[in-house]
């Protein structure tokens, strides 16, 4: 009895290797040429519908790896010229500001820059923005009142503030926004800001705990970004939502504008078809693709979302460019001296 | 006693031979990149800054985080495991058969299901103080499976004597019984111990920092890997007294047994007027490792709207979570068994460090080991990355001691002389050893196989790194579709991810607690 049960289970588990190499788990050869090697940082779900477009209008098939963006970034880093990435599509811009600085990225075509307005790309033409979003405050309505909201996001570091506000120091969005600070009132304001959310704050280690930290009433605020409040209401029905939405405006660092951008690797060997996907991300087709399937603001005029989105002409984001906010090194310092790294 | 160590001792001193030094050499060479990494990148930081770096006070701060966290989940781990496998396996509990599969079902349940699950009832676990709780809960079962195998299989004998001098039942169980289950509770608790140092996914829903969680934030901020790697140096420097401490109650307590000829089973405890109480607490305990996120699971799908939104990727996820997890698991076991084989069955610091090494890397994150195996496979084997092959190497990097551990407890019961019998028979080295041996640790190669297969099925970062190109697993569904916050879509994967787990575990369970069943 007791061999026969051994035997089955043998069995069993050899069929199961059997069934994986047949379904081709073995070692993959080479990708073939009309294949595009996408390093894709981005959310999963907005990829696969920019891509499934992309897919059925050119016939160039497109394989993904899926990961953290900063994680993805290091591996390419560690790739080197070997890298079997092409295009690498970043959910944040440190990322890729980084791989620009290194030398690692290719130029966008003219063509494609030409289609969206030149502060939603780099000076140099070495990445593009794919979409954009904003800093926002979500708030939980049952705990706190609009009005009694800051009209400043500095004023979250003060102590009245203490234990009511949650953010997310590990997000790139939040190292832009301290990035932010330091361009619009000093590295001294920057590194104060930071020690108070650390000392009064409570620290999430994603967004979307963040803002559903707020609406199970963990904490009144957090400072998160626009489209992880679309995502937490899509799953439990907007009427449910006790958390919402405060966009501060008038030119505060804490109604910072930022880009989830897409950059060309110089060691690719297929330049051609990534250029034509870097243009396809920003085409009619392929931004309608992304707006359908997150609450993110287009690059390209003209395009609209199906979400109820403020409109980006009221948002009053501060003059920032991208380049203004990409130093690693330096946000990597700040938190170092508050203590938060 | 002193007769056995006499003739073991003749028989260990000589060295291991050569065909198992070269065998052992690919496992440990593995192991080392990861170390090479680290060092070099270390290194590139120039002294200063690493002084700078270790002296801060965020390194203290990490450092006593990581340490209550680890040395509180692996006590509390060890007390709930032993008190656990003492009920299963010396009481007269009712229902034994059902409460010796249910106590080590919560392994199939990966802790970063189960912290969700306790993540979102409220803030409350969200501290240091839940997240011991919650990590211990869902690791006591790499304690209580060695133990309640030790159990069965020891010799009542020093216990009956304990007590005929006249100690109580407690006084006998502390000096007689636990000192003979010292291995077993050591490797155990040296598992959960290590496990704690590299746990990153449990712990950032819980939000408590540790030297693991650390490191992933500094690759989340910088692209040069100095402080990641200083990090990761502490962490490994935190791992070695640990795997180093082990080592020597191993060392001491190996012949402190009495022989294996003629034993019986130990009359079961009767637990009297206790009954109602232990089984309340057994039942809590389930309760607990297992309800808690089941219900959860539950939870989430009947809330969320996304449900069934990425159905169609349920079935290629579990041929890739198998594909990958089954044939990884056959490559771990295999490189693990030169090792544990050099460990009991040779003597000298090389085979014991050998063994003892990857006790040490398995503290590190997976993070960690992915980007060596990436560095040091696209400059030397550009051919392999990421295809299958090398990810199995990742795997053996990350999950190495879990193999050596379950294989070494079945080779310490395959007594070395039955071996030198069949070679005085004519047979070489090799064929005694497949002829007397083999047959002999097959349900110990069971047992490791189904738990390297339980670890692999939801590893995530290496997975990512290094798996072939668009092959997705039941883990990195779950990991994607939570980021997005479609709970209600992640559902049916961490579910599945359970359900196949479970499997493994009901196997590694039979295995490790039949291994000393006289029946």
């Amino acid at each position: 009895m007791k061999n026969c049960d051994r035997r089955r289970f043998l069995l069993a588990g050899a069929g199961l290797v059997g069934v994986a190499s047949a379904r081709g788990i073995s070692p993959l050869r080479a990708a073939e040429n009309e294949t595009l090697t996408l390093y894709n940082g981005q959310h999963a779900e907005t990829t696969a519908a920019i891509v499934e477009a992309f897919t059925r209008e050119t016939g160039v098939r497109v394989a993904i790896r899926r990961g953290n963006s900063a994680q993805l970034a290091n591996q390419i880093l560690e790739e080197g010229d070997a890298s079997p990435a092409d295009v690498f599509y970043s959910e944040e811009i440190a990322p890729v500001l980084t791989l620009a600085a290194r030398g690692l990225l290719s130029t966008a075509n003219p063509d494609t820059l030409k289609q969206i307005p030149p502060q939603f790309a780099a000076k140099d033409g070495a990445w593009i923005g794919v979409s954009a979003r904003c800093r926002v405050v979500a708030y939980n309505t049952d705990m706190i009142k609009l009005e009694a909201l800051p009209s400043t996001v500095m004023d979250f570091a003060k102590p009245e503030w203490r234990d009511k506000v949650g953010f997310v120091p590990t997000s790139g969005e939040f190292q832009a926004q301290t990035l932010t600070i330091v361009k619009m009132k000093g590295r001294d304001a920057a590194v104060a800001w930071l020690k108070g959310l650390k000392d009064n704050g409570r620290i999430y280690n994603g967004n979307v705990a963040a803002v559903q930290g707020v609406q199970r009433g963990e904490v009144p605020v957090a400072l998160v970004n626009n489209y992880y409040w679309f995502r937490v209401a899509e799953e439990i029905g907007d009427d449910k939502m006790k958390c919402q939405l405060y966009y501060i405006g008038h030119k505060d660092p804490g109604a910072l504008l930022t880009l989830s951008p897409a950059g060309i690797l110089k060691s690719s060997k297929r330049q051609d078809i990534a250029q034509r996907f870097l243009g396809f991300l920003v085409s009619a087709a392929g931004q309608q693709a992304l707006v359908d399937a997150v609450a993110e603001y287009p690059v390209r005029p003209g395009v609209t979302s199906p979400y109820a989105l403020k409109p980006i002409d009221e948002l009053d984001p501060p003059d920032i460019t991208p380049e203004d906010i990409g130093d690693a090194d330096l946000a990597r310092a700040l938190r170092r001296e508050a203590g938060l790294a | 006693m002193s007769l056995a160590v006499a003739s073991s001792g003749r028989r260990r001193d000589a060295g291991p031979p050569l065909w198992l030094l070269l065998a052992a050499a690919l496992p440990t060479l593995l192991i080392a990149l990861p170390l090479a990494y680290v060092a070099a990148r270390a290194w590139s930081a120039g002294l200063a800054v690493a002084v700078e770096e270790i002296f801060r006070a965020r390194t203290a701060e990490l450092l006593v985080n990581t340490v209550t966290l680890a040395v509180s989940v692996t006590v509390l781990s060890a007390v709930i495991g032993v008190a656990t496998a003492w009920c299963v396996e010396r009481s007269d509990l009712p229902g034994l058969r059902w409460w010796r599969v249910i106590a080590a079902l919560p392994l199939a349940v990966p802790a970063f299901v189960a912290s969700f699950a306790w993540a979102s009832m409220g803030a409350a676990f969200q501290t240091m103080g839940g997240a011991i709780l919650i990590l211990a809960l869902s690791h006591y079962p790499l304690v209580y499976l060695p133990v309640a195998a030790a159990l069965r299989g020891m010799d009542p004998g020093f216990e009956d004597v304990s007590r005929s001098l006249g100690r109580g039942p407690w006084a006998a169980f502390f000096s007689a019984t636990l000192p003979q289950a010292w291995p077993a509770l050591g490797a155990g608790s040296l598992l959960v111990l290590t496990h704690m140092f590299a746990e990153f996914g449990a712990l950032s829903l819980l939000r408590v920092q540790t030297f693991t969680t650390a490191i992933f934030d500094s690759y989340e901020l910088e692209f040069d890997g100095a402080t990641a790697a200083l990090q990761s140096a502490v962490l490994l420097a935190l791992a070695l007294p640990a795997a180093l401490g082990e080592m020597r109650l191993r060392r001491d307590m190996r012949f402190a047994r009495s022989g294996k000829g003629g034993r019986r089973r130990a009359p079961p405890a009767r637990l009297g007027r206790a009954k109602a109480p232990v089984l309340g607490a057994m039942a809590a305990l389930a309760a607990l490792s297992l309800g808690a996120p089941l219900a959860m699971l539950a939870y989430w799908l009947l809330v969320g709207r996304s449900i069934g939104h990425a159905s169609h990727d349920l079935w290629p996820a579990v041929v890739g979570t198998l594909g990958l997890a089954v044939p990884g698991a056959i490559v771990v076991t295999a490189l693990a068994s030169p090792l544990a084989i050099a460990a009991t069955r040779h003597r000298g610091m090389l085979s014991a460090l050998a063994e003892k090494l990857p006790y040490v890397v398995h503290g590190l994150p997976g993070l960690v080991v992915a980007l060596a195996l990436v560095f040091f496979s696209i400059r030397f084997f550009p051919a392999a990355y990421q295809t299958a092959g090398l990810l199995f190497a990742a795997y053996a990097v990350l999950f190495l001691p879990l193999a050596q551990s379950a294989l070494r407890a079945s080779l310490e019961l395959a007594p070395a002389r039955l071996e030198e019998v069949a070679r005085s028979l004519g047979r070489g080295p090799f064929g005694a050893f497949a002829a007397v041996t083999l047959p002999n640790v097959l349900p110990g190669v069971g047992g490791a196989l189904a738990l390297i297969t339980l670890e692999l099925a939801r590893e995530l970062t290496a997975t990512l790194m290094l798996a072939p190109i668009g092959v997705s697993t039941l883990a990195t569904e779950v990991w994607s579709q939570a980021n997005d916050g479609r709970y209600a879509a992640a559902a049916p994967f961490a579910a599945l991810l359970v359900a196949v787990s479970a499997i493994p575990v009901y196997v590694f369970t039979r295995r490790s607690l039949e291994l000393n069943d006289l029946r």
